[in-house]
């Protein structure tokens, strides 16, 4: 699955399954793949989202706020829920539980490849998958940037200039 | 909540926002019976009585969570005594 990935794609990919974990997510999901990129930082990826004023911080509490405004959809209010249960109560997946993949972040991420054929290079970096992400229109993390304030065609505007200015 | 923050209008027209709660939910049910079970553990409730509140085997219930709870809880969890995990 990483043939060809950049060390530091595949350190976000790795940095996205912790981001899970410590989320509570039982699966890997496109948000947490973009929660990787912005962890493992400093590539072009996390420079354009950082440009647009998209943080790991940031992202992480728009995460737990969409799993809230989820609950409260349907009367439950996930404050009442921790205070109830006390100070055992912790959203993390427990170590010895294995997550999967989810199917958008596995399409991101052979998406994510496509994009770097099509634009001729032949090493996968974080933008490539930033782009693949991008292409999950419905996906977490694309609503999630939306949230954000940030529209996808501007985050694929920026990365393109990034990368423009790292090549030139 | 305003248009701006949302990307999408709740109710029963709209599929997705039904599912994900669904997602929301199954995660924090999660969170809450490892929370519950280990409150029962501390309050010194042997595996077989929470097994039955629960309504699963003895079994079922160590494999889920026994791990977890030892980790959190090297020595001897206050509450209880004299019992092995």
């Amino acid at each position: 699955m990483f043939t060809r990935f950049a060390d530091r794609s595949r350190q976000s990919v790795e940095a996205a399954f912790e981001e899970a974990r410590m989320l509570g997510h039982d699966s890997l999901g496109d948000e947490d793949l973009l929660l990787g990129i912005l962890r493992a930082d400093e590539g072009i990826a996390a420079e354009a989202l950082s440009s647009l004023g998209v943080t790991l911080e940031g992202a992480r509490e728009e995460s737990e706020e969409m799993l809230t405004d989820a609950l409260s959809s349907i009367g439950i209010s996930l404050e009442e829920v921790r205070t109830e249960a006390g100070d055992a109560f912790d959203m993390r997946i427990p170590d010895n539980r294995r997550i999967p993949y989810s199917p958008l972040a596995k399409k991101a991420l052979v998406e994510a490849r496509k994009e770097m054929r099509r634009l001729g290079n032949n090493c996968l970096g974080t933008e490539h998958v930033l782009l693949g992400i991008l292409d999950n229109e419905d996906g977490a993390a694309v609503r999630m940037l939306v949230r954000m304030g940030v529209a996808p065609e501007k985050l694929e505007e920026r990365l393109f200039e990034v990368c423009g200015r790292a090549a030139g | 909540m305003d248009e701006k923050t949302r990307t999408r209008v709740g109710g029963p027209e709209d599929p997705r926002e039904g599912l994900e709660a669904v997602v929301a939910l199954r995660r924090t049910l999660e969170a809450l019976e490892a929370a519950q079970v280990e409150n029962a553990f501390i309050a010194g409730w042997s595996w077989a009585k929470i097994a039955e509140a629960l309504g699963v085997s003895k079994q079922a219930v160590h494999k889920k969570h026994a791990r977890r709870i030892r980790a959190r809880y090297p020595g001897e969890p206050p509450g209880r005594k004299g019992r092995d995990l």
